[in-house]
């Protein structure tokens, strides 16, 4: 497990509990794991668990935001037309943990009680008002809109779900998409 | 909605109407045993697990709430998918719950959803020339951006209405199929959505 550098509002203690968890998902499921096991994975005691996340869903939730923030972190994009291969390196990261890859890709799917779903969004609108600011806002809020779709764990989840395809696969069809949307404005930037 | 036949029909019937006051995940099998008048065991024993039943919830909400109409061209696809995502507007809890039983590590042995097969069925009959590759492409792309993942999204993320949802979904979709040569396709797709914005 990598360490929860990347999360700094955490304690030492909650990076415990939270990678501790993550482990436990890979090998039980999400739906089996007891707060005591989670304690005993971690090396602390069961009441420091529930003292840090009272409930299950702010575990839950905690979790996912630390998976994504670390083990599903990303090399930042400098160019919007950069976003497909990052979408394609991505894909390849939630190819080799599937089990944490449902786990990110349903608590970004409860509504306002559950996490973001669209972290990179800002990031995607600061590359493309700095590379493609001529596009009207309804232009601007599909490609974002678009991008930000394609560049989430819910890809990877659906490509391999409803069409069985395996991580080459599933890369070069989120990665050829997320080029089909970049085709509208590839010639609209505002030369430097 | 129809009469419950069944105790795992009613099951689900009843956590339907918990959903209109709390969430998915606020509905306890306490409380759901006490709503159908059953005990918590037969539940257990319906639904062993809470993502068996967000996975059976919402099969049946799709079914009794959410149902897509039949489509053959692309415009029929947009259309229908417009229908749904207006449906998940007035219904968005509901919605919500079909989202995340999309993203759950499979339960049981799902099978394809009918929009996958149905977006591959109408490929098949519109651009029979085309090779599996962008095949799956397209397919993978158009069944992606019409699903209730993208609804709940663009909902949550970008606080978008349905008329503004379906509107991004037809430039997603207008982008996908402007990438494919026009000879692609059996006959010429009236109003392809999107395309007239792609060309400046």
């Amino acid at each position: 497990m990598t360490e929860p550098a990347a999360v700094p509002a955490l304690s030492g203690t909650q990076g415990a509990i939270l990678a501790a968890y993550a482990e436990l998902i890979e090998e039980l499921g999400s739906d089996d794991v007891s707060y005591r096991v989670i304690a005993r994975r971690a090396g602390i005691a069961e009441r420091t668990v529930f003292r840090n996340y009272p409930t299950r869903v702010d575990l839950l939730l905690a979790t996912a935001a630390w998976i994504e923030a670390t083990l599903f972190a990303r090399e930042e994009s400098h160019s919007i037309f950069d976003i497909p291969l990052a979408i394609r390196d991505a894909m390849q990261r939630y190819d080799a943990r599937p089990e944490l890859a449902h786990v990110v890709a349903e608590t970004a799917m409860r509504g306002v009680s559950g996490a973001a779903p669209s972290p990179g969004r800002a990031q995607l609108e600061r590359l493309l008002d700095a590379e493609v600011p001529s596009l009207d806002a309804a232009q601007r809020r599909a490609v974002i809109a678009a991008l930000s779709h394609l560049d989430s764990v819910g890809t990877w989840v659906t490509f391999h779900r409803e069409f069985g395809m395996d991580r080459r696969d599933i890369a070069d069809a989120a990665g050829w998409a997320a080029e089909a949307v970049l085709d509208s404005i590839r010639d609209r930037v505002t030369p430097a | 909605m129809e009469e419950p036949v069944d105790t795992a029909t009613a099951i689900l019937a009843s956590a339907a109407v918990l959903l209109r006051e709390r969430s998915f995940d606020d509905i306890s099998y306490r409380a759901l045993a006490d709503e159908v008048g059953i005990s918590e065991r037969t539940i257990y024993r319906q639904y062993p697990t809470r993502a068996h039943l967000l996975a059976a919830l919402s099969n049946w909400l799709e079914q009794t709430c959410f149902p897509l109409a039949p489509f053959v061209t692309v415009s029929d696809f947009c259309a229908a998918v417009h229908e749904r995502f207006r449906a998940f507007d007035a219904s968005p809890a509901y919605a919500y719950v079909g989202a995340r039983a999309s993203a759950i590590s499979p339960t049981l042995d799902t099978e394809q959803a009918y929009i996958t097969r149905a977006i591959e069925a109408m490929l098949d009959v519109s651009a029979p020339t085309l090779n599996r590759r962008d095949r799956r492409r397209v397919s993978a792309s158009l069944r992606y951006f019409s699903s209730a993942m993208f609804w709940a999204r663009l909902r949550t993320g970008f606080d978008l209405d349905a008329d503004e949802i379906c509107d991004a979904f037809d430039r997603a979709v207008g982008t996908v199929l402007a990438r494919l040569p026009h000879t692609t396709w059996a006959e010429p797709i009236a109003g392809r959505p999107g395309v007239t914005w792609a060309e400046p």
